[in-house]
């Protein structure tokens, strides 16, 4: 499908714009993302852990981009430098050109926990986003209401985290991580703790989301089922140090279906992951 | 489809839960207060009927028809050490909210406090803190000032520990998206770790207020020229035996009303709160 298919598959933004507006949305997009010979060591001295690197990264502005690897591989170490939470050891890191030097504030974070807070609504947890950032309370509002209905939340509103299911609960994270607009959103395993048929909705969601305003995504998984189906690019990492070992880019169709076996291209890409997993003996089947 | 299920499960479920919750609110109150109180008047029924029964003296266990019209003819005496304590038990308990709360906010926001003082806080909560008693007569002289102090060291620690571990509950990952927001520390202070360590915080008030109730009797019992434990002390020396006793049971609605206090204070600090 090209890109005009998709522009027809989008449903209205609905924040009053207008078509023109939305294909200009599509197009004006997220922020690039550029590393080299990024490092990050843990400690000093003999209790030195290399957690990472080094790694070069290129990730285009408004690219969906997925790290995959074993656990331990330093996925999520990669996403708090990019954050600008952690400082990097060595290397060089830039943001839309801009050499990175306190943590990233046009950016949307989403943990494997949903990490609401329990004493705030469903609303008022995505409108915490706001209150920090002291931005416009009613445009926010508006944004948060759309994302609500974007993301199958009507009526949550006013529950609290333990009134919400684990999938909502994951889908008000989501929807805070958004709602003030950034230009990247960085994902750490956001459907880990979810039933399989709740993260099949919810990747579809996002991915709608995602098709709505393109912004750049680093979507750090487990699941080659995940990466594939949601990725255009994915990053294949191998643990101790992490690094990068390889990449596939993934040219098939969005929005893309529920069960994704039925491509023949979707076993392609997958075989090629498990492949690589098993050439580094993260799989040890007996053969 | 999907988003209409889900809607309408939560609201079957919100509509359900509501008139459970009004139900149960009237019922059991109004239900457990009657027990409660059918069971007070038996008790003291059978008080009554063995006391006679057995005719015991009035100086060795007085009957209640004995005690119960002391709280009417002696209710200014009564009531004016019942509000001493009341006032003592008051101070004691905010100053150590009020000390111990930023005091654990404090410890758990610096690693090197919290290593080096929490052995110490360890021991001096394990500590009987009625053992300070007579230190304390030596430094501040017999009067109220005893007790505020032994009710303060009496609640102190266990909100100490409890606003600590509520301060350590919160996830640091959470603290990686507030810096993503540009949060100031304060912020995080006063919209994340304050609110969400209010549970463990109350829970410490909850205990705390049960050991300064009990405190405060024992403080006035050693120390005080005033108070219900300093009343109950005398009217023992006095072989006083039914002001003892309506003594013993101000006491206990004392501490019953502290205690309702700081159920009704989480309540309206918590809203959240299933």
């Amino acid at each position: 499908m090209s890109a005009p298919a998709i522009d027809t598959a989008l449903s209205p933004v609905g924040l009053g714009k207008t078509r023109a507006e939305d294909a200009r949305a599509v197009r004006a997009t997220g922020a690039s993302i550029t590393a080299r010979g990024l490092t990050k060591v843990y400690g000093a001295g003999d209790r030195a852990v290399h957690a990472l690197g080094p790694i070069d990264l290129d990730i285009r502005a408004g690219e969906f981009v997925s790290l995959i690897g074993p656990s331990g591989c330093g996925k999520s170490t990669t996403m708090l430098l990019v954050a600008g939470l952690e400082p990097l050891t060595e290397g060089t890191l830039a943001v839309d050109d801009a050499p990175l030097t306190k943590p990233l504030s046009d950016v949307g974070i989403v943990f494997q926990d949903h990490l609401l807070l329990d004493f705030r609504t469903a609303l008022k947890n995505v409108l915490f986003q706001q209150e920090i950032r002291g931005s416009d309370r009613s445009e926010a509002v508006e944004r948060a209401r759309h994302l609500f209905a974007k993301l199958g939340l009507e009526g949550a509103e006013k529950r609290y985290p333990w009134q919400l299911s684990g999938g909502m609960k994951q889908r008000v994270s989501i929807a805070r991580a958004l709602v003030h607009d950034p230009s990247m959103l960085l994902m750490d395993e956001p459907f880990g703790a979810l039933d399989a048929i709740t993260r099949t909705q919810i990747r579809h969601d996002l991915e709608a989301l995602w098709l709505e305003s393109r912004k750049t995504v680093l979507f750090i998984t487990h699941s080659i089922e995940q990466a594939v189906g949601l990725s255009d690019r994915v990053l294949v990492m191998s643990s101790s140090p992490g690094r990068i070992v390889d990449e596939v880019a993934i040219d098939l169709p969005r929005p893309r279906p529920a069960h994704l076996g039925d491509h023949p291209e979707f076993a392609g890409y997958a075989s090629r992951i498990y492949a690589t997993f098993e050439k580094l003996g993260v799989y040890r089947f007996s053969k | 489809m999907r988003r209409a299920m889900t809607q309408t499960t939560i609201e079957t479920k919100a509509a359900s839960g509501r008139y459970a919750g009004v139900r149960t609110a009237v019922g059991g109150w109004a239900g457990s207060a009657l027990y409660t109180i059918a069971a007070v008047v038996f008790l003291l029924f059978v008080w009554e009927v063995l006391v006679r029964l057995y005719d015991a003296p009035i100086w060795l266990v007085p009957k209640p028809s004995d005690f119960l019209p002391r709280f009417f003819v002696d209710l200014p005496l009564i009531a004016g050490h019942a509000w001493s304590t009341s006032v003592t038990l008051f101070l004691g308990f905010v100053a150590a909210i009020a000390v111990s709360v930023p005091l654990a906010w404090t410890i758990v926001s610096f690693g090197v406090l919290e290593r080096g003082l929490y052995p110490i806080i360890v021991f001096l909560n394990i500590m009987p803190k009625t053992v300070i008693g007579p230190i304390l007569i030596v430094w501040f002289g017999i009067g109220p000032l005893v007790s505020v102090v032994i009710v303060f060291l009496m609640c102190f620690f266990p909100i100490l520990v409890d606003s600590m571990s509520g301060f350590r509950s919160v996830d640091r990952r959470l603290f990686y998206i507030t810096r993503s927001m540009g949060a100031r520390p304060w912020q995080e202070l006063w919209h994340v770790r304050l609110p969400a360590s209010a549970t463990y915080i109350f829970a410490g008030m909850k205990i705390g207020i049960v050991k300064a109730t009990e405190g405060v009797i024992i403080a006035e019992f050693i120390a005080s020229d005033r108070g219900l434990g300093f009343m109950i002390m005398n009217a023992s020396s006095f072989m006083d035996l039914t002001l003892l006793f309506s003594g013993l049971i101000a006491a206990a609605i004392v501490a019953l009303i502290f205690n309702a206090l700081v159920l009704t204070a989480e309540r309206l600090a918590m809203p959240w709160a299933r």
